[in-house]
């Protein structure tokens, strides 16, 4: 009886524990997410109000709209909704094209067999290792020697000859089955549908995953925006965003309008997080450990 | 004889239908990939700009990187952030990846909160950053470590060199710590529960359980990461670019920041190239430092 007792207690003692490291750990998370909470609340003030208040208001008071309001009213011939909607049409540019180019190029390096397909891979394997800044100033030339300077495609193209793509696809592919395979051949079905009606539905959550990371990585593009694009209409929503705050004069005497704006930026990224972090999960450990 | 021709016929019209997949995207590679490679080399030795024309001038480039003072400073500031940030991002990622893979009451709560951010753009993030770290009093860092008794008065986090560095290495670890949690979750999730049972049982404790079952589990992630981060480490820009702008005097700059100003700014495209290839070397010669560091320290827990 008393030791029955005992027991209990311990159990109960071990279950309160865990409940309060875990109302410590939200508490912990609440505290590094504050960034965004702060964002968040800085763009429904007005600036006047941000910017003088102490203590500082996590929930306004009187919370307010004003600034979305003049963020997506054009000011110099800067848009907000035009940068968005370029930065929408660029990233799923780049998605489509990405899985289009790299799906066949994969199945080839995984599938068939020819000759140079290891060398190729290889090769595929060994420029992953290559820092992005060394294609900053070749392809800025190459690009405006095409003459696409300002346009959609200068965002699109560079990107598409990565490899990690075609390594991602491939780490999937390997695992299909080879009596698939010839079954298929005995039915007489060609590479082409092959690659149609058995590896493509195979490799769909793949497709998922390389599909959000282009993406979210297009969506957040910094850099090469900056470099290229000179003119107003093409600005993608980053490249608006710093440009806005640069019109401000000082940061601070617009940073509700710009925390509105980071906020509208950001939230996309945080909803596509939600939705699928289980695929991102799965999707980025398959690709750095590959099969073991 | 003939036989033989028409193998080798059919043979060749099979490797033809193969490459035939791989045709679209290698025409991407080498046009953005590996012509990009030579043609920067080749910029790199010339006088290139976007008006006048370009002329040969051999090394030059190269040499007046290496005798430029202004060079070594910015190599100097990347390298120690390389050095600070890369550890600490990777050691952050392994705790947090623990605590992660427990499951728990609002999982999904715990993993917005420390996985997300490493999705999001910097223009986003490194603005509320910024507007956390104002230098005047009413300014949300001040203000709290004001209350708290840390600082006393306001504090200019970007008025200094070492506060700054401390500002950005902070917000950097905040940012990108998420992608490598989700990793090490991947690699802790396949290590088999028993060994630590029976490690447990051999009465090795938490620390010894780490270095001789995590550690060597995780080793291919860990590799894979420490690759990964020291690159994305000497591509640091955004956060000088946005937080700190390069100040105070250029002491935040960084070797992609410099190669901006001199290609971009200046329009020295030649010399951008010439230093492209220097962060090339740089980068090259941390990672195998790196990785020979993680090895090192893993086959002695194992030998």
């Amino acid at each position: 009886m008393t030791s029955t007792v005992a027991i209990n207690k311990k159990k109960l003692s071990k279950r309160i524990t865990a409940v309060v490291v875990t109302i410590l750990l939200w508490a912990f998370a609440a505290f590094w997410f504050a960034p965004i909470f702060w964002m968040l609340s800085t763009s429904l003030k007005s600036t006047a109000v941000a910017v003088i208040q102490t203590p500082p208001e996590w929930i306004p008071e009187n919370p307010t709209l004003e600034n979305y309001k003049i963020i997506f009213a054009p000011s110099g011939g800067l848009s907000l909704i035009r940068a968005t909607l370029n930065s929408v049409i660029v990233a799923v540019g780049s998605t489509l094209a990405t899985l289009a180019l790299s799906i066949p190029a994969a199945y080839a390096l995984s599938r068939l067999r020819f000759r140079g397909r290891m060398l190729v891979f290889w090769i595929y394997v060994a420029v992953l290792a290559f820092p992005g800044v060394l294609f900053l100033v070749p392809h800025f030339f190459i690009i405006q020697g095409m003459g696409l300077t300002n346009s959609y495609l200068a965002l699109i193209l560079p990107g598409l000859g990565g490899t990690f793509g075609v390594f991602l696809f491939r780490q999937y592919m390997l695992d299909i089955p080879g009596e698939l395979e010839d079954a298929a051949w005995i039915d007489g079905c060609s590479k082409f549908r092959f690659l149609i009606s058995i590896v493509i539905p195979y490799v769909k959550p793949a497709m998922l995953v390389l599909g959000l990371m282009t993406f979210l990585g297009s969506w957040n593009s910094f850099l090469w925006p900056l470099l290229i694009l000179s003119k107003s209409d093409k600005f993608t929503l980053p490249i608006a965003l710093i440009r806005f705050s640069a019109g401000w004069g000082d940061p601070y005497r617009g940073i509700g309008p710009m925390m509105a704006g980071a906020f509208f930026s950001v939230a996309p990224s945080l909803i596509i997080f939600v939705v699928f972090h289980r695929y991102l999960m799965k999707g980025i450990s398959l690709g750095s450990l590959g099969k073991e | 004889m003939r036989q033989s021709q028409s193998k080798s016929h059919r043979r060749f019209h099979r490797e033809v239908g193969s490459w035939l997949f791989l045709l679209p995207h290698l025409f991407f590679f080498v046009l953005f990939v590996a012509i990009p490679l030579v043609f920067g080399m080749v910029i790199s030795f010339f006088n290139w700009s976007l008006l006048s024309d370009n002329v040969f001038v051999g090394a030059s480039n190269y040499v007046r990187t290496w005798n430029d003072s202004r060079f070594w400073p910015v190599v100097q500031n990347t390298v120690i952030f390389a050095i600070v940030s890369v550890p600490l991002t990777i050691i952050v990622a392994i705790l947090f990846a623990h605590i992660l893979n427990k499951k728990r009451f609002g999982q999904l709560w715990l993993l917005i909160a420390f996985v997300s951010p490493a999705f999001f753009g910097s223009v986003g993030i490194l603005s509320s950053w910024k507007w956390i770290f104002a230098s005047f009093p009413s300014g949300l860092a001040n203000y709290y470590l004001n209350k708290t008794g840390f600082i006393n008065g306001a504090v200019s986090w970007f008025g200094s060199t070492g506060v700054a560095w401390g500002v950005i290495i902070l917000v950097t670890i905040w940012w990108i710590v998420g992608f490598s949690i989700l990793l090490y979750m991947g690699a802790l999730q396949r290590i088999p529960p028993e060994q630590y049972e029976s490690a447990k049982l051999d009465g090795a404790g938490p620390w010894k359980r780490f270095l001789y079952i995590t550690l060597p589990w995780i080793r291919s992630v860990l590799f894979f990461d420490v690759v990964r981060q020291v690159i994305l480490a000497f591509g640091l820009f955004d956060q000088a670019y946005i937080l700190s702008v390069g100040g105070p005097a250029g002491t935040t700059r960084t070797m992609v920041y410099y190669l901006y100003l001199v290609g971009f700014e200046r329009q020295d495209f030649g010399r951008a190239a010439s230093i492209s290839w220097f962060i090339f070397a740089i980068v090259l010669i941390f990672a195998v430092i790196q990785l020979v560091l993680v090895t090192k320290s893993i086959r002695s827990t194992e030998g």
